[in-house]
């Protein structure tokens, strides 16, 4: 119904000129007219390639009518696609006012954005290969505002020169020209440590850079095995798409047997099979996931910035610059996902304001400050950018009750009777398939790799092979279970709250306490029956809120109270006081309300 | 940090009573949509016709037994308090949540109410604050309170400078 005049930074409609007349004389700026043709060339550089060689291969198949329509179909297309552009382009301005960002956009649907600068949290440039041809740039400015019911936080100007995106990178930052509003909020941003502030005078400080060996962590994922198989499976899917010409032709280069051949010569050797395919699956992701490390991380650097921001900067094909405003860095994730750890290592993620995207997902990549390092490094780094001596990440952890590792217990426990159950269900179906079954199964796989293995080994492998497997599964689900509890637990820093959870990633979050903004507890039945609690901080920043999961409930309550002295106090009840658990009812609200004014 | 371990009181308000109507009736709705349902089928198509009215039946009945528990139960756990400076709510009847929001760290206060707490006189009061967890609400209030309520809230919060995150 109302709300506080600090809120939607948005003009309701109509042109900013009425409101400000005093920036009537900055002038609004275009996106640069190369953007046009910079889309076009991405679009063309793609379609139309695709086209010659669907005409190609209609002209080989004879169907010559048909095969007038790709080229004529693609060039029809881009330009429609261009001329939308266009139109765009022409209708886009912008500018910054020593006050506001002003976007104004849309074709049909005409859209006026304005925000005030005080209100940008962060600036990311990129400049993918295609658009860096052209001397081009996209720049986001995050807000830290949804804007309407799932509206996006963020203005977007796709493209502007690469000398107007360092600009607006530098000014929408800056804050040196708004400094007289808070001189206590450049005190709060320096922190503690007042002696790096003349250090921040002198210039940009280097928090880290990359260094090449850390790309080794890259294939340190759990996912290794599985992006092997998509490289080995998209391979394979072209060949079989190719009708096998593929295989055929290196076959024959190599003088490699038939396929018949090679698939009993390997059958006959079952033991070799196993390790050497999974080795195949491993050295195949290995290449793919270090290759998109150093398209993602090469030329990494993180710096603090003279003008009180932390930037960011990465890229090979897509370089990255993303700026954001130091007092707004409300803590960092420091993030082990299983393996990763497994080989001592983790990277760095910001809880800041003002970086976040469409969903949950994007908002953590997008909140990376560093690549995968040596678990020290991290932790130095994480450090340096609280601007703590004594790092919060080295808090001692409380751990959380014994009930908390019954619970998971459970869980393990009720998975591992599932996955004996499904084990059982799978030997009998193993049981029950036949000869032609068999036959039909390889064949079906044929149609997919040149030598059939997968159901070769499964066919042969033997009725307890599934017992083992069950077993297998109980085992780990236990051990996930303990590595789960271990994982779990809370603590404090004098200027930091810390929570950490997470077996399979494993995240050390820390978070300001004066950023938190309220406290969210939670308990499912199952907790309550437990005495625990999910305690949840939240905070305007990152993912909204962080919760010390599985927390006995007095010892939750008792760190949030400590955490954010003051906030809880009132509505807590000590277990020694006199303790009125139920509360006074009041029939008629109006009066505890008034008596409340 | 003391020893003795702490606890949560309830908030000291309760909704209006007539909430539990409001609750029921809305209930009630929800049962008859879901129960006509499977009931469309059984009318127009003879075989399955036992199992459709079974479904029916199943569906009616739970139905039913929620409309009869939920808002008593609602109506018990549904608790809120506004003090000078948080806002603080408790809810959920199987699923427990407890929000406590800082009065300086209020964004907006909103009244909304739909047809149905029209009916009853009722009103519902959304808090919202920068997290991304989500606004408190509270649901039910009558009219009038609802409006003093938010009125305050606003009030508070506007004398808060700062931008609330």
């Amino acid at each position: 119904m109302t709300s506080p005049d600090d809120l939607p930074p948005r003009a309701p409609d109509g042109p900013a000129d009425t409101r400000a007349p005093a920036d009537a004389e900055v002038p609004w700026q275009r996106l640069h007219p190369l953007s046009v043709w910079a889309g076009a060339a991405a679009t063309g550089a793609a379609l139309v390639p695709a086209a010659i060689v669907g005409t190609i291969v209609l002209v080989v198949m004879g169907q010559y009518p048909w095969a007038f329509l790709p080229l004529p179909g693609a060039i029809a297309f881009l330009t429609l696609v261009t001329y939308l552009d266009l139109m765009r382009l022409r209708a886009t301005r912008y500018r910054v006012t020593d006050e506001r960002m002003e976007v104004r956009s849309g074709i049909v649907a005409k859209s006026y954005r304005s925000i005030p600068r005080e209100r940008v949290r962060s600036v990311d440039v990129a400049a993918p290969l295609f658009v860096r041809l052209f001397g081009l740039c996209s720049v986001t400015v995050g807000t830290g505002e949804k804007v309407g019911a799932g509206g996006s936080d963020q203005l977007q100007l796709v493209y502007v020169t690469a000398a107007q995106g360092e600009d607006l990178r530098r000014d929408l930052l800056n804050r040196r020209g708004a400094r007289r509003t808070g001189p206590e909020a450049a005190t709060d941003a320096a922190g503690p440590t007042g002696d790096a502030r003349t250090e921040e005078a002198a210039g940009e400080v280097e928090l880290a850079r990359l260094v090449p060996a850390w790309l080794a962590y890259a294939p340190a994922t759990a996912a290794t095995l599985g992006v092997g198989l998509g490289a080995i499976a998209a391979l394979l899917g072209l060949n079989s798409q190719t009708g096998g010409v593929g295989w055929d032709w290196v076959s024959g280069r190599l003088g490699l047997p038939t396929p018949e051949e090679m698939s009993s010569f390997v059958m006959a050797r079952l033991l070799a099979v196993v390790p050497l395919s999974l080795l195949a699956l491993l050295v195949s992701g290995v290449v793919v996931l270090t290759l998109a490390a150093v398209e993602t991380w090469w030329n990494y650097r993180l710096t603090r910035e003279p003008d009180g921001t932390v930037r960011l900067r990465r890229g090979l094909l897509t370089s990255v610059s993303l700026s954001v405003e130091e007092r707004r860095l409300n803590g960092v994730t420091l993030h082990e996902p299983f393996v990763l750890r497994s080989v001592g290592g983790a990277d760095v993620r910001a809880v800041a304001t003002g970086l976040s995207a469409a969903d949950e997902k994007k908002t953590s990549a997008k909140s990376r400050l560093s690549p995968g390092m040596p678990v020290a490094r991290a932790r130095a780094l994480a450090a340096a950018l609280m601007r703590e001596e004594d790092s919060p990440l080295d808090v001692p952890l409380t751990a959380h009750p014994r009930s908390a590792l019954r619970r998971r217990f459970t869980r393990a426990g009720v998975a591992t009777v599932l996955g004996a159950s499904a084990a059982a269900a799978l030997a009998w179906a193993h049981g029950l398939a036949n000869e032609t079954w068999w036959e039909h199964a390889i064949r079906a796989e044929q149609e997919f790799a040149p030598i059939p293995l997968a159901t070769p080994v499964l066919r042969t492998t033997p009725a307890w092979g599934w017992a083992v497997l069950a077993v297998a599964f109980g085992v780990a689900a236990f051990w996930y279970a303990l590595g789960s509890y271990r994982g779990l637990g809370h603590g404090l820093h004098p200027r930091y709250l810390v929570v950490r959870q997470g077996m399979a990633a494993r995240d050390t979050v820390t978070l300001e306490r004066s950023a938190v903004i309220g406290w969210r507890i939670t308990r499912s039945p199952f907790q309550r029956w437990a005495g625990l609690a999910d305690v949840a901080a939240t905070t305007a920043a990152g993912s909204g809120m962080y919760a010390a999961t599985d927390v006995g409930l007095g010892q939750g309550l008792a760190w949030a109270d400590a955490a954010v002295p003051g906030l809880l106090e009132p509505f807590l009840v000590r277990e020694g006081e006199e303790a009125d658990g139920r509360a006074p009812e009041s029939r008629e609200p109006e009066g505890g309300g008034s008596r409340d004014r | 940090m003391s020893s003795d371990a702490p606890r949560l009181r309830p908030p000291h308000h309760r909704v209006d009573r007539r909430a539990v109507w409001w609750w029921t009736t809305r209930s009630l709705a929800t049962t008859v949509v879901l129960t006509v349902v499977p009931v469309v089928p059984a009318l127009i198509w003879a075989p399955p016709r036992p199992w459709f009215l079974l479904a029916a039946a199943v569906i009616g009945g739970l139905g039913l037994l929620i409309t009869v528990v939920m808002p008593q139960w609602r109506y018990r756990v549904h608790r809120w308090e506004v003090t000078d400076t948080a806002v603080y709510t408790s809810s959920g009847w199987i699923w427990q949540e407890w929000r406590v929001a800082p009065m300086s760290r209020i964004q907006t206060v909103d009244t909304a109410r739909g047809p149905l707490q029209r009916a009853f006189g009722l009103s519902s009061v959304t808090v919202t604050t920068a997290s991304a967890a989500g606004p408190i609400e509270i649901a039910g209030l009558d009219h009038t309170v609802a409006t003093e309520v938010a009125e305050r809230l606003t009030e508070t919060t506007q004398a808060t400078p700062g931008d609330a995150t």
